[in-house]
């Protein structure tokens, strides 16, 4: 019966880890720019939840909407002002870049905001449902489902509206895309704007979670990056297969070999699956 | 020119020496300095930690200073803190510490934080005969080379795991079944063993030991584990980080013991207010208490003084790893002018020989060089506050209990 509460355990993860990946995978796919900025995006999502929560009462949950505007108008300016110069170069500088803009971001986050851990204590939290043996927490489960629908409206974004058909089409194929009159240049600030939004928005969701601290950025990068290359990259089902399985694969590790190991069973997954399917388990699909 | 200029300077020279003179006789001007090393991680994953033992080595420079520096041999020496960011990356702490004695021509160190950065740069220490005080390594594994120069201010965790089973085992007989959950890390590793073996001298029985990985995002998996064990007594170790969600994940997922011990976090002020409702009645030791009352010899002069001195400086009060690092600068200073001189390799031998008071307790080190005379307290956040459950002499309250 414990079974069933470990792999309860791995969905709910595995529904977060997506969240934090999807973002990231779409501006990789789809702009070809590996955003080092990411997690500190993630960061600045819990923030702004924290500061709205602490100051003005209002709910994390209510706060994805203002973290992923201002993350979108904040990655806007930085894709159009900065990125943007360097978007042809080869994938180094820009990461580069972006790794250089994330020290300054991160810095000037720990300058202002100190790297005390800090947490969102809900006056109301929503408690644990328990279903027979298996315990669900269900402020988890809510963030989880919240980031799920999230992900969701992206991925219809992409399919039904011209924006979206604009950004898959630059992802395909940039210069047919500007050829078929696509203003590429839009579509990439749109886009990192798109994945900076979506980060600030599971910033937002995460911030009742985790604790907050502008340390914790180059952990979600990094689970960001072990999703999108276990899904396939720039694929909104992909991050979501991708961040299932971690969520799964970490779960069940840490039961059977303990907690100790769930690091090393991930990347040895992520080892095999790159000798075996180097593109992910989804990749290769084109975004939609 | 070159004569004008000299001459300038001699008038000058005697000005200043006429008004210091004037103020009171005493060659305040041309002080001589003495120099202290301090490799820290004011960046990165320990930066928290880093800035605390700033903040005590700063207030001790202060206090020092303020009045009228180091005396020593009729000399009078300014106290001059180095610092270096290590950026939480160990093996530039030891460069930085072997930087600071060869360029910076440092004459002590103070250690970087914990007990595997400390263990790391002591090398460098006694590679160079160079004093070095450790505010915050407890694991006798970092004092067990044999090194001359290496010196710690927390007693062996030990000394810190036995008190709260002995506490525990004799309020509550039901209390039988212990879960441990550590840190796969020097410090939080070696304390919860030590805890382990506690526990089982008192016969407890250890249901589950598992451990988690640096920079774990999810417990869950441990949990229900330790759940279905169904102890009576928690036990985990880790930083304030982990033991946030660690607490958090324990209340989702349903696992209630009677005691909940953590270690080190809860004796840091941004811990309760971190977790909140939840902090209520987690147990946990700390070295050093701002409860405590001790009369000193050192430059603080007593706990009341130092408490005083700490809240006009920055508000609130000092965690062991602040009051450590404070009371290793008042260590150095009280050695120094024992030594009645600056140089190395005799401080070391007055450091050694100390048998004192200080506002931090009782000093004195035992032949490995780590301290042996000091009783860590124990304490319950009730309220939202820590409450000394023991020593006796300094106890606050009672031990309570968790309700399942």
């Amino acid at each position: 019966m414990i079974y069933l509460q470990i792999a309860a355990n791995g969905l709910v993860l595995g529904g977060l880890y997506a969240c934090i990946a999807v973002g990231f995978s779409l501006v990789w796919g789809v702009l070809n720019v590996i955003n080092i900025l990411h997690g500190t995006f993630i960061v600045l999502g819990s923030y702004i939840a924290y500061f709205a929560y602490v100051h003005a009462g209002i709910h994390p949950f209510v706060s994805v909407v203002l973290a992923g505007a201002a993350l979108y108008l904040l990655g806007h300016a930085i894709q159009a002002g900065f990125i943007n110069r360097v978007i042809a170069a080869p994938v180094l500088i820009t990461l580069t870049l972006t790794f250089g803009l994330d020290l300054i971001l991160n810095n000037a986050m720990l300058v202002a905001f100190t790297a005390d851990y800090r947490s969102i204590n809900l006056a109301r939290p929503l408690g644990s449902v328990e279903i027979g043996p298996v315990f669900l927490p269900g402020d988890r489960v809510a963030a989880m489902a919240l980031a799920l629908l999230l992900t969701v409206l992206l991925y219809r974004l992409l399919r039904d509206s011209r924006i979206g058909r604009a950004i898959v089409a630059v992802r395909m194929d940039r210069e047919a895309a500007a050829l078929m009159g696509v203003d590429v240049k839009r579509i990439n600030a749109i886009t990192f704007a798109i994945g900076a939004l979506m980060a600030g928005a599971a910033g937002a969701l995460l911030s009742i979670i985790f604790p907050i601290s502008p340390l914790n950025s180059a952990t979600f990068l990094g689970k960001a990056f072990v999703v999108c290359v276990l899904g396939g990259l720039g694929s909104v089902p992909g991050a979501m297969v991708g961040g299932l399985v971690l969520g799964m694969v970490e779960s069940f590790g840490s039961y059977w070999m303990g907690p100790e190991h769930a690091v090393t069973i991930s990347f040895a997954l992520l080892l095999v699956l790159l000798f075996v399917r180097p593109s992910g388990l989804l990749g290769r699909r084109g975004y939609e | 020119m070159l004569a004008e200029n000299r001459s300038r300077r001699l008038v000058s020279a005697m000005v200043a020496a006429g008004i210091a003179a004037a103020l009171g006789g005493s060659p305040v001007f041309a002080q001589d300095v003495v120099k202290v090393g301090a490799p820290l991680p004011l960046t990165g994953p320990l930066s928290p930690e880093g800035l605390k033992q700033k903040r005590g080595y700063d207030l001790w420079a202060e206090v020092a200073n303020s009045k009228g520096g180091i005396k020593a041999g009729g000399k009078t020496y300014k106290v001059e803190i180095v610092y270096t960011d290590y950026a939480s990356n160990t093996p530039r702490a030891v460069q930085s510490a072997e930087r600071m004695i060869t360029e910076d021509k440092v004459s002590f160190l103070f250690a970087p934080f914990g007990s595997g950065a400390t263990k790391a740069s002591s090398a460098v220490a006694e590679k160079y005969g160079i004093p070095m005080l450790a505010p915050t390594a407890s694991s006798a594994e970092v004092y067990d080379q044999n090194y001359k120069f290496l010196f710690g201010t927390l007693t062996p965790n030990n000394t810190v795991s036995e008190p709260i089973a002995r506490l525990v085992t004799e309020k509550n007989k039901d209390v039988k079944r212990v879960a441990i959950l550590a840190r796969n890390d020097l410090f939080p590793l070696a304390v919860a063993q030590a805890f382990e073996k506690a526990a089982k001298e008192r016969g407890l029985e250890v249901v589950t030991f598992e451990r988690y990985a640096i920079g774990t995002m999810d417990h869950s998996a441990a949990i229900t584990q330790m759940r279905a064990a169904r102890p009576d007594w928690v036990y985990a170790s880790g930083y304030i980080n982990d033991l946030i969600l660690i607490r958090k994940q324990m209340n989702d997922l349903g696992l209630r013991p009677l005691v909940l011990t953590m270690i080190a976090g809860p004796a840091y002020q941004e811990f309760a207010k971190a977790v909140g409702p939840l902090a209520e009645n987690i147990t946990s030791m700390s070295w050093w208490h701002p409860a405590v009352r001790y009369k000193g010899k050192d430059v603080f002069g007593s706990t009341e003084a130092f408490n005083a001195a700490w809240a006009k400086k920055y508000g609130g009060e000092a965690d062991y790893v602040e009051a450590s690092s404070a009371a290793d600068g008042a260590i150095l200073q009280l050695a120094i002018e024992m030594a009645g001189t600056i140089e190395p390799r005799k401080v070391r031998d007055a450091i050694a020989a100390l048998d004192v008071e200080t506002f931090y307790g009782r000093v004195k080190f035992g032949p490995s060089g780590q301290i042996t005379s000091l009783e860590p307290p124990v304490f319950q956040l009730q309220g939202g506050k820590p409450v000394v459950l023991w020593p006796d002499a300094i106890k606050q309250g009672e031990l309570r209990f968790l309700s399942r």
